[in-house]
C-alpha cells in the first residue's frame, strides 16, 4: 500500500530521499564486465540472492528494475498486488552490491521478444532502469571491456506511471516474435565451444616462434614439444609471431590435432599435438 | 516471409557508414532533464534546426526521429524505395549530417525516421518529444551518466559500432545455427578445471596446476574453488573461458578463491601462449 502511494504521487520535485542523513560514501569505482549483445544492448551479469547469474539489460529507458516472472518464481520471490517485488541482495559483476532493490516482476514485451527470436546471442531475464542506475554514476566505453560505476549519495525518487496511457498492441508484440521464435526454431541461449590447450609458452623470433615453456603433462609435454624449439609452421601456415599461432588455433576444439613443423638442433620436425582440456 | 520478419524485428537499417569524429578528443558536458517517467530528455539541433526534445536512450538499439521533425529538419528521404514498412508503420532511414546535442557537435549520424508508439504517448501526455537518441549516437563516446547531476560527459573514443540490422537479418536468415567461434583464452595460465554437473554452488573447481605454470607460481592450488578471474564470475567452465579471453598475456590480474572455506586472493599473471 505504501509502495502504491510512492508510486502515485508526485517526486519529480520532492527532495532526493534520506538526503538528510548524509553518510560519506567511499569514492571506489567498481569496474563491471559487460558485453554487447548482438542487438546492441549493454548487458550486464546479476545474481540475485546468490542464485544466477542472470542477465541484465541497462535501459535508461525503463524507469525501474524488471525481473523476468520466470526468474523470480525460480527465486520463490512472489510479487505483491501491484507487481512489485522485493530482491534481498541484488549483486552486479564487479563488486555492486545492493540490498533490498524494490523492481517489477515482469516481462518486458521486448525482452520476450528478442528471447523469442534469440536475437541478443543469449537469453535475457529482466531490465535495470533509472531507480538502479541512478545510485551511480555510470561510465561507458565501448573501447573498454569493463564499465565505470560510482556510487552516488543519490537514493532516486520512485518514477511516476503514464496513468491510464497504454501502449495498445505493444505487449502482444513479445507473445508475435515469441511465436516466430518457435517457428523457426531460434533458441535465446547459443551452444558454447571452448578452445583447446597446448601447455606451451611462446615468444615471437625471427623467422619463427620459440617455445619459451612446456608445460609437465601437458599435451604439448606428450607430444614431444621442447623449450628452445622454433615453430616454423602451425596447421601447414608459415607463422611468425604468437599472434599468428593464436589466430590459427582459434578454432581447434580439445581432441583436435595440431601440426607443428619445428626446428630443433638445426633438424626439421613434424609434430602433432592433441589439443586438451584447460588453459 | 523475409519482409514481415524484418518488420517485425525493429527494422532499422543504419544508413550510412559511421566516419570519424572530426572533435578534439577532450570531454563536452551536456545537462539532461527528467520527466516524471524518468526518460531522460535533451535538447537536440538537426542540421541547425531546432532545437527538438528527444529522449536519451541507452536501451535503444538506432536512434529515431518522428516524422514531422524529420520534415521540419529537412532530412525526410523522398526516395520512397527507402522506406520499409514495419509494425509501427513506414521507417526509413537516413543520415543527420550534423547533429548538436548542448555544446556537442556530431557528424553523419544514422537515424531512422519512424513514428513510434511510446514516443507518442509520452509526448501527449508530458510535453513535445521527437525521437530517441540510442546506441549509434552514444557509443562513439566514452560517456558518463549522472542521474543526481543531470548531466552527461562525451569523449570521442574512436569505437565505430555494428549496424545493428545488418547482424538480426543475417542471424535471422540463417537457416543452421551460425559456426561458433570457441571461446578461447588469450594467455597461458596453466591450469585445468573439473567439469559441473548442475551444481548450483558458485565457482568452479580447479583440478590439476600445472608445475612451473603460471597459475602455479601465483599460487592457485588444486581443489581451489574458482569464484572469480580479474573480477569476472566464473561460475562455469565456459565463464572462466571467457573472463581468461580478456586478459592479456603479461598482466596480472587476481583470482579469488575459496580454499577449505577461507576466501582468498591470488594474483596470477599469464604467459604468451595456448
Amino acid at each position: 500500500m505504501r509502495m502504491a502511494a510512492v508510486f502515485l504521487i508526485s517526486l519529480s520535485l520532492a527532495p532526493p530521499l534520506g538526503a538528510d542523513q548524509m553518510k560519506p560514501v567511499p569514492t571506489r569505482t567498481y569496474q563491471v564486465p559487460y558485453r554487447l549483445t548482438s542487438t546492441n544492448h549493454v548487458l550486464v551479469r546479476v545474481k540475485i540472492n546468490g542464485k544466477g547469474p542472470y542477465h541484465f539489460i541497462l535501459d535508461t529507458g525503463a524507469p525501474t528494475l524488471f525481473v523476468s516472472t520466470a526468474v523470480c518464481r525460480k527465486l520463490g520471490i512472489e510479487p505483491d498486488k501491484k507487481g512489485w517485488g522485493t530482491f534481498g541482495q541484488f549483486a552486479i559483476e564487479g563488486g555492486v552490491a545492493l540490498d533490498n532493490v524494490r523492481g517489477r516482476v515482469e516481462d518486458p514485451f521486448q525482452l520476450e521478444g528478442m528471447n523469442g527470436l534469440g536475437l541478443a546471442g543469449t537469453e535475457l531475464h529482466g531490465v535495470i532502469g533509472y531507480s538502479v542506475l541512478a545510485r551511480f554514476q555510470l561510465e561507458f566505453d565501448f573501447t573498454k571491456d569493463k564499465m565505470g560505476w560510482t556510487p552516488l549519495d543519490f537514493d532516486p525518487p520512485m518514477p511516476q506511471g503514464l496513468d491510464g496511457e497504454a501502449v495498445t498492441g505493444m505487449s502482444a508484440l513479445g507473445g508475435i516474435m515469441k511465436l516466430l521464435g518457435a517457428v523457426l526454431g531460434k533458441n535465446p541461449e547459443q551452444p558454447i565451444l571452448l578452445r583447446g590447450y597446448f601447455g606451451m609458452s611462446l615468444e615471437d623470433g625471427d623467422h619463427a616462434v620459440r617455445v619459451k615453456g612446456v608445460l609437465t603433462g601437458s599435451p604439448a609435454d606428450t607430444a614431444g614439444l621442447r623449450p628452445g624449439d622454433a615453430i616454423r609452421q602451425f596447421q601447414g601456415k608459415a607463422v611468425r609471431s604468437v599472434n599468428d599461432i593464436r589466430r590459427l588455433a582459434a578454432k581447434l576444439a580439445p581432441d583436435q590435432f595440431a601440426t607443428l613443423q619445428i626446428v630443433r638442433d638445426g633438424q626439421t620436425q613434424i609434430l602433432d599435438i592433441k589439443a586438451g582440456k584447460g588453459l | 516471409m523475409k519482409r514481415s520478419l524484418l518488420a517485425v524485428c525493429f527494422l532499422l537499417a543504419l544508413a550510412a557508414p559511421l566516419r570519424a569524429e572530426a572533435l578534439a578528443p577532450q570531454s563536452v558536458s551536456v545537462p539532461f532533464d527528467l520527466l516524471i517517467t524518468k526518460h531522460i530528455v535533451v535538447q537536440i539541433k538537426i542540421n541547425g534546426k531546432g532545437p527538438y526534445r528527444v529522449i536519451f536512450d541507452t536501451g535503444a538499439p538506432v536512434s529515431l526521429v518522428n516524422t514531422k521533425t524529420a520534415a521540419a529538419a529537412g532530412i525526410l528521404t523522398k526516395n520512397a524505395s527507402q522506406t520499409a514498412f514495419s509494425l509501427f508503420g513506414p521507417v526509413a532511414p537516413t543520415t543527420i549530417t550534423t547533429l548538436e546535442i548542448g555544446d556537442l557537435k556530431a557528424q553523419s549520424v544514422p537515424v531512422v525516421v519512424m513514428d513510434h508508439p511510446t514516443v507518442g504517448i509520452i509526448s501527449k501526455v508530458l510535453g513535445p518529444v521527437e525521437g530517441i537518441i540510442g546506441f549509434p549516437f552514444f557509443a562513439r563516446y566514452k560517456m558518463t551518466l549522472d542521474y543526481q547531476a543531470k548531466r552527461m560527459t562525451f569523449a570521442p573514443n574512436g569505437f565505430e559500432p555494428t549496424d545493428v540490422l545488418q547482424t538480426l537479418v543475417t542471424s535471422l536468415m540463417a537457416r543452421e545455427a551460425p559456426i561458433l567461434e570457441p571461446i578461447a583464452p588469450a594467455a597461458l595460465w596453466g591450469f585445468t578445471l573439473a567439469d559441473k554437473h548442475d551444481d548450483e554452488r558458485a565457482g568452479v573447481t580447479v583440478q590439476e596446476v600445472r608445475l612451473q605454470g603460471a597459475a602455479a607460481k601465483g599460487g592457485l592450488r588444486a581443489g581451489d574453488r574458482l569464484l572469480s578471474l580479474d573480477g569476472r564470475w566464473t561460475d562455469s567452465v565456459a565463464d572462466c573461458y571467457r573472463a581468461a579471453a580478456s586478459v592479456k598475456p603479461g598482466t596480472k590480474v587476481p583470482l579469488v578463491v575459496d580454499r577449505q572455506g577461507k576466501q582468498i586472493e591470488v594474483l596470477v599473471e599469464p604467459a604468451p601462449g595456448l
